[in-house]
């Protein structure tokens, strides 16, 4: 048997994953003119394989099945996209800027210069990309409705969700891979634009070394699927690994470890949600699963936002067993969904252990009441809509007020911090301009360098300081202006 | 029984894997469910991995409503008849 061929690239730029920061720095790199190779270590995801069938889905899409598990009181749920757009193909494409009161916090505790001026083109830039827009109500879907009705009985401040998609039908499995190519996501938006421009892009390239020599980036090392190694020789490299990965691979190359913070500063938006039984048809995966929103608790770090999906997500996600397991899924036509995504006050950290990622991550105090009191405005929003029969996240006959923290069934989307940008090399991993501190040449374009919890999702976000970091690199002002050739070099 | 579902048991991490497995095989079996009740939360994780299973089965989640075959048809063809990726 012949051995697998070693092969050797040259570039300006590699970048490591291909999700909402990776893809978006390669894109916007290599329409600036510069020779970008992109290292993914998933594979390449068609819309044609999509079955709009969760077990499959989770199978092909994600991470480990979607089996992400942290390890904490409570456990949480970590569902982690991975292949060409990473998490952005499996999630509801809910797009946020980044809150000015959040944005005050990263100046002042973190000493980051970013606000509306320096970042509002580049929010401009990725909203004009990827068709961000308002849900519109008549694709919302009848889930969205109930608490609509719930929220405006109560007086609750509410709205419909801007995302990223563009003719959508309402399918209802953005978690699943969107079958009519409508939810914007990276890998068929900025990775397309990458290699139009010329950027190689390498799927299942296992990244293993990143080759730092006199405080200078060199290069990457990969493995292939086929055993062969290939290695790009480049001056800058740019890890998007993803919050969860990016720490671990530079720990194992010894980068980014002098603030003692690499790992550490996980944030996850914990999340829960509550069913109830309707009077009315639902058909809560008819629509967009995540079109509506109540913010008026999001000062209080409480966010309830709307999911839904196929039975078999419903069957996975309600909190029953037995018998009312099945009555309530017999009525499934009928089953409202809403959310509750908390913005966290508690801090995990990751780790490798035997080679893999072990995420430690305990819900505090503050948590607890935050979920506490959700979860009772969940029960309020549903009694307020109408709801004959409500399904709480907590063991049969517990109360909101009195839940325990291991009463409490959490997953979350939206982990982040675990490479926080400070622009003190003694508190941070990177800088303000996303370069790892004391080291030319790597920088990190991932959710892993956002300082603290967002309280909104956090996509946008994500892009934004990925396209600020490529035009940072370009020595180019950022432009909003996406028409070919427009702030381009002829 | 379920080939998506098989395939979504062994993609998971090889720690819970077996856990997954040894899951199922005593959710799906009365006395089985009766140990899991004993060692809550167990029993509310296996009825969630049975669950899934069964009402991906398209026998069972057409009568809901949903049809997971007519939504990727549909996506064909919106796809082919407007040229998207």
């Amino acid at each position: 048997m012949s051995s697998p061929r070693n092969r050797a690239l040259t570039a300006d730029v590699c970048v490591i994953g291909a999700g909402a920061g990776g893809a978006v720095v390669a894109a916007e790199l290599a329409e600036g003119g510069a020779r970008v190779v992109v290292l993914e270590q998933g594979g390449e995801h068609s819309t044609d394989d999509f079955t709009a069938r969760p077990p499959e889905m989770l199978a092909r899409l994600y991470r480990d099945g979607g089996q992400t598990i942290t390890l904490g009181d409570p456990p949480i749920g970590l569902p982690l996209g991975r292949g060409l757009g990473g998490t952005t193909v499996v999630n509801s494409g809910t797009c946020f800027r980044t809150p000015p009161h959040v944005l005050e916090r990263w100046r002042s505790d973190f000493g980051l210069e970013l606000d509306e001026r320096s970042l509002g083109p580049c929010f401009e830039r990725v909203e004009r990309s990827l068709s961000v827009a308002e849900v519109a109500p008549e694709l919302a879907g009848a889930n969205a409705a109930v608490a609509r009705r719930g929220a405006e009985r109560l007086g609750w401040s509410h709205g419909y969700l801007s995302r990223n998609a563009r003719g959508c039908v309402g399918s209802g499995v953005c978690a699943y891979g969107c079958p009519t190519g409508a939810k914007q996501h990276t890998g068929i938006t900025y990775v397309p634009r990458a290699r139009a421009a010329g950027a190689t892009v390498v799927t299942g390239a296992d990244v293993r070394s990143i080759d730092v020599r006199a405080g200078r980036a060199r290069g990457v090392e990969a493995r292939l699927a086929d055993g062969a190694r290939l290695t790009v020789e480049a001056a800058t490299v740019v890890v998007a690994a993803g919050t969860i990965h990016t720490p671990l691979l530079l720990e194992r190359n010894e980068l980014g470890r002098a603030s003692g913070q690499l790992g550490r500063n996980l944030s996850l938006h914990p999340a829960t949600a509550a069913f109830a039984r309707m009077d009315e048809l639902v058909d809560m995966a008819r629509g967009v699963p995540q079109s509506f929103y109540v913010d008026e608790f999001a000062a209080e770090g409480i966010m309830l936002e709307g999911i839904a999906g196929p039975p078999a997500y419903a069957a996975m996600a309600l909190p029953l067993t037995g018998r009312r397991h099945a009555e309530a899924m017999a009525s499934y036509r009928q089953l409202a969904q809403f959310g509750l995504m908390v913005s966290d006050s508690s801090r995990g950290r990751v780790r490798s252990v035997a080679g893999r990622p072990l995420i430690r991550y305990d819900l505090d105090d503050a948590d607890v009441a935050r979920f506490r009191s959700g979860i009772a405005r969940l029960e309020q929003l549903f009694v307020a809509a109408g709801a004959r029969e409500i399904f709480l996240p907590l063991p049969s006959g517990t109360r909101p007020q009195a839940a325990r923290r291991r009463d409490l069934k959490l997953m979350a989307f939206h982990p982040l911090g675990t490479a926080r940008a400070d622009a003190r090399p003694s508190h941070g991993v990177v800088d303000g301009d996303l370069a790892l501190h004391g080291i030319e040449g790597v920088y990190v374009a991932d959710g892993s360098v956002v300082p603290s919890a967002l309280g909104v999702n956090p996509q946008l976000t994500i892009m934004a300081l990925a396209t600020r970091l490529a035009f940072h690199l370009l020595d180019r002002e950022v432009s909003s202006d996406t028409r070919p050739g427009v702030g381009m070099p002829a | 029984m379920n080939p998506g579902f098989d395939a979504f048991v062994a993609a998971g991490p090889w720690p819970q894997r077996l856990g997954t497995r040894a899951l199922v095989a005593l959710a799906r079996r009365p006395r089985g469910m009766a140990l899991l009740r004993l060692l809550s939360p167990a029993d509310q994780l296996g009825t969630s991995l049975v669950a899934i299973a069964r009402y991906d089965d398209p026998a069972v989640s057409r009568p809901l409503g949903w049809d997971a075959a007519a939504v990727i048809a549909r996506g064909r063809t919106l796809r082919s008849h407007e040229g998207r990726l």
